[in-house]
């Protein structure tokens, strides 16, 4: 109930309060205000009273699990939250859950870092670097998605973080599977399982759904359109309301955002998933049943690029980019003419250049572009630009590329969506009205400042598709575009664009979501379902549900900046109050729809000794089949800190 | 698919109220309404404007709400969680799927029905104040309820018990949630305004039990109807309920004491004297307020036997107009 903010030490408190100075924000004072004012009634005022009059007395260990809403959230992790809730309980942690929409559970975690631990699901990648951003100390005190744990380990973590980034092959597996070892044992956070991705689709207007990965926007091309019914518009279902609201590429706390962005901006490369042929899938694979995606299956696949060089050392990278490609023009039809220029719009349209792709590695790694007097990295990407040492821009449509890691992790960063740098800039003009309205030290918060937050609409990207509208909290609708060059050039076979149009329309839940999809209503639904929606039957052979593996996996991340989840042996113990086996098995409700795992990267990644099965290091229930062997595990907690009438304490 | 459920809903409730305007109304006091309408909507004016502007501010606050409130940040449903335990598992053992369809059909379309039928009932009287205090006692249910949902973020038991999944409306009628999320946030369940504002009309109907005997019984009915069905259908805590009565009896004890206080009449009258003008007698018969207990002139008519209404309400449209269709749960 928020009352255990006040139950930590001293120290602790005293960093809470500058915290609050450096932001200057009342948000957290507000909140303490709050705790007190409902907490008079209840336990916080007699555990203050007692600690007063005896100062000895150690207080009961209270913790906070942040998670989502059960019906309007996630339910699965809503269900896991509660697993391990009472599990804490059982074993004397005063434990709460504390729920939160989901915009507000990523800001809280990601910018504020104001939690003691959460049960979510981490978006990561197909290759392990995304632990680099995930886990490096040089991210410790930044806000967005690297390093939200506060995690810091320089000498052991940190450099295989950043020898893997540099080795090749057999040395880089080696590295690596000493890493995972490491991170098993440090655990700045738990995984859980990685659960497939289930949609509801209609195949009578369009077809070719699992073609492509529907996790990112190339889902949404490349489709096949029936040509006898009316196939103009294509309607997907989202959830989260802030799709429709914003539209800002670099924002963290908008969930599921992927899809949007990947069809608005173009990047250098794509990352193209293909699903083993039924020939090549393994015989355990094939009676499983279920479509293995790791690292194997992955490619990264030029797109904007037409291609790129490796120099000898696989450090320089020269890459051609697409002539011609054009940032899309939101000045609309009638302002053409107040222009004096002439009504074909493609003709004033702002060209993509290589000065784009500069500007955009430059400013992703420093979203004040040098003008204030600290970096202020973007709250995403920073695995990827990190990777970047120079951009040098050669002409018009060629630049080179120096990194300072090997080829896989490199290519890795041609993945970041093209922002245009030209004056026309919504980003360069939105700089430009800071620095000009703040003072002489202007320094803005890192992940948290207005160009981070803002709504940035329209959107001004380079990609399959133009943002045309949008009814904030309702629905955005956007058009293709005709000029874009997987529809006007012939020299690939990348997806093009199908659907004139793609309407996004915020539906309330998963229940619904499949109805209207049922009813012909819809075509998709771009938002996950919650498994048990596969459990309902729909009398309509042009409805199926769509299995995409993921790499996203359901954890528990601690705050280690705080007690008692600083604490290794802490984070350990509670590590073994979670059933995995169980979670994937009862939680999830479709057959096979999830798999338990003991570290969080593709399954080729894995070295033998995390393998679920027999892993000598995997960490295992304390208990059976759900079920909490409490005294085995109050004997975990016991090794390391005190009960005290049954309630632990400290 | 919300024009759809809407006009479904339209439909269902407006054959209702006809039902029960023949049932509990009668013909009498409709023929009285006719002669007398112009005079009783004079009177109910001032406090339906007043509700229709605080209807009108809250959607247009709504949308900066649910920020104000995470901004405060006093999350509600760890603690209502923890006091009640699982009292909404208990309730929902009791699930079939008759019991489920009927609380449904009551959450949605018994709900609307319970807050439009009173205004026309209420309307068909010759003294309004029943009507005044019904209309000033939703306008302090929607203050006072949205106030509170300002200041409390909580979620309820279908968002915190994802071991309930057999008896949700929204999982069972999907449909009715595109409606629901137009009047309402899933954060702003304290207190439950379904059962406040359905446990005000209850209270008004105990009031006016002399006048309308058999609707005070339906109301009754409908009114606990309601807000068990919040908690069988997991949307409401049973803390969520006992709020939303005790919310309920304040606004009918306030409307009680305000209604009668000022005269919006009798004030622009005042400010007309001031003028040459002579003044019609607009304020003496709008205002009997001096009789707390109505029913005099219309409680010793004979009961309706009517089968159908031969007179349409068409001319109580300008009040249903008013009707409060964006209820809040």
């Amino acid at each position: 109930m928020g009352v255990q903010r006040m139950s930590l030490p001293s120290d602790d408190v005293g960093a809470d309060a500058d915290a609050d100075a450096n932001t200057g924000y009342s948000r957290r004072s507000l909140l303490a205000a709050g705790a007190t004012g409902l907490s008079v009634a209840a336990s916080g005022c007699i555990d203050r009273v007692q600690s007063v009059v005896d100062s000895d007395t150690a207080e009961q260990v209270s913790l906070s699990i942040l998670s989502l809403p059960a019906a309007d959230g996630d339910r699965e992790t809503a269900e896991i939250a509660r697993h391990l809730e009472s599990n804490l309980d059982a074993v004397g942690i005063d434990a709460t859950i504390s729920t939160r929409s989901e915009s507000e559970f990523l800001e809280t975690i990601l910018i504020d870092h104001d939690f003691d631990l959460y049960v979510g699901r981490h978006p990561a990648d197909f290759d392990p670097d995304f632990l680099y951003e995930t886990l490096h100390s040089t991210y410790e005190y930044d806000q967005g998605w690297q390093n939200p744990f506060g995690f810091t380990d320089t000498l052991t973590i940190d450099r295989l973080l950043e020898r893997q980034r540099e080795e090749t092959g057999a040395d880089r597996e080696r590295t690596v599977a000493t890493l995972l070892e490491g991170i098993a044992q440090e655990k700045p956070f738990e995984p859980i399982c990685v659960a497939n991705e289930y949609r509801a689709v209609r195949t009578d207007r369009f077809d070719g759904w699992d073609e492509n990965y529907l996790t990112t926007g190339s889902g949404y091309l490349g489709l096949e359109s029936d040509a006898s019914s009316d196939t103009e518009q294509l309607h997907a279902l989202v959830t989260d309301q802030r799709l429709t609201q914003t539209f800002n590429p670099l924002s963290p706390t908008t969930h599921e955002q992927r899809v949007i962005v990947d069809l608005l901006y173009d990047s250098l490369a794509v990352p193209r998933w293909s699903v083993p042929e039924e020939t090549e899938a393994t015989d355990e694979e094939t009676q499983a049943g279920e479509e293995v995606i790791d690292a194997a299956n992955v490619s990264i696949e030029p797109w904007l690029a037409t291609d790129w060089e490796w120099d000898g050392e696989n450090r320089t990278m020269t890459v051609d980019i697409r002539e011609d490609c054009t940032f899309h023009d939101h000045t609309g039809g009638d302002d053409t003419d107040a222009d004096g220029s002439d009504d074909n719009g493609s003709e004033s349209a702002i060209p993509l250049t290589a000065e784009d792709v500069a500007f955009t590695y430059r400013f992703l790694a420093d979203t004040t572009y040098g003008r204030a007097a600290s970096a202020s990295p973007a709250p995403r990407y920073q695995g990827h630009v990190s990777a970047v040492d120079s951009v040098t821009v050669e002409d018009e449509y060629q630049l080179t590329i120096s990194f300072s890691t090997d080829r896989a992790v490199a290519e890795r960063a041609l993945t970041v969506p093209i922002l245009p740098s030209g004056s026309d800039s919504p980003w360069i003009s939105h700089l430009e009205s800071s620095v000009e309205s703040a003072d002489d030290d202007w320094s803005p918060t890192q992940g948290d400042w207005s160009i981070v937050t803002t709504d940035h609409a329209p959107p001004t990207g380079s990609g399959p598709y133009k943002y045309d509208s949008h009814d904030a909290g309702t629905s955005v609708t956007l058009t293709r575009v005709e000029d874009h060059f997987t529809l006007r050039d012939d020299d690939h076979d990348l997806p093009a664009p199908t659907a004139d149009e793609l309407h996004f329309e915020v539906d309330p839940g998963t229940s619904s979501s499949v109805e209207r999809v049922a009813n012909g209503d819809a075509d998709i639904t771009t938002t996950r379902l919650d498994t048990y929606a596969l459990e309902s039957t729909i009398d309509d052979d042009a409805v199926s549900f769509v299995e995409s593996p993921s790499w996203s996996f359901y954890h528990i991340g601690f705050n280690t900046r705080s007690m008692p989840c600083g604490n290794t042996h802490f984070r350990r113990a509670v590590s073994q109050l979670v059933d995995k086996q169980w979670v994937a098995e009862e939680v999830f409700a479709a057959e096979d729809s999830a798999r338990p795992v003991a570290t969080p990267v593709a399954e080729e990644w894995v070295p033998d000794s995390l393998a679920w099965d027999d892993g000598e290091l995997v960490t295992t229930f304390e208990g059976e089949d759900g079920d909490l062997n409490v005294d085995a595990a109050r004997e975990l907690f016991a090794s390391n800190f005190e009960y005290d009438d049954g309630a632990l304490v400290w | 698919m919300l024009t759809q459920v809407l006009l479904q809903l339209t439909v269902v409730v407006t054959l209702m109220v006809l039902v029960s305007i023949a049932v509990f109304v009668g013909r009498y006091r409709l023929r009285d309404t006719r002669l007398e309408w112009r005079a009783r909507v004079r009177a109910a004016a001032p406090v339906t404007a007043l509700l229709a502007a605080v209807l009108l501010f809250n959607s247009v606050a709504r949308q900066y709400g649910p920020d104000v409130s995470w901004m405060i940040h006093w999350n509600l449903t760890w603690p209502i969680y923890d006091v009640e335990g699982e009292f909404i598992l208990w309730l929902q053992s009791f699930e079939a799927p008759a019991i489920t369809a009927y609380f449904s059909f009551i959450y949605i379309y018994g709900y609307v029905f319970l807050l439009v039928f009173p205004v026309i009932a209420y309307f068909a009287l010759s003294n309004t104040r029943p009507l005044r205090e019904l209309l000033t006692a939703y306008t302090l249910n929607y203050v006072l309820g949205l106030g509170i949902y300002v200041f409390i973020v909580a979620y309820g038991p279908r968002n915190m018990m994802p071991e309930l999944v057999d008896a949700l409306l929204y999982d069972t009628y999907p449909q009715y949630q595109h409606l629901t999320r137009q009047v309402n946030r899933n954060t702003n369940v304290f207190p439950s305004l379904h059962t406040s504002l359905a446990a005000t009309v209850t209270f008004l109907a105990f009031r006016t039990r002399a006048i309308y005997p058999k609707w005070f019984l339906l109301a009754t009915g409908l009114g606990v109807s309601v807000a068990i069905s919040t908690m069988y259908l997991g949307i409401h805590w049973a803390i969520d309920v006992a709020a939303g009565i005790v919310l309920a009896y304040i606004c009918v004890a306030l409307a009680g004491f305000l209604v009668g206080r000022w005269s919006v009449t009798a004030w622009v009258a005042s400010l007309r004297d001031s003028n040459p003008s002579p003044s019609t007698s607009t304020g003496t018969d709008t205002n009997p307020d001096t009789d707390p207990n109505p029913g005099s002139s219309s409680g010793s008519e004979p009961k309706a036997d009517a089968g159908t209404p031969d007179t349409t309400p068409s001319e109580s449209e300008p009040e249903t107009g008013s009707d409060p269709e964006p209820e809040r749960a």
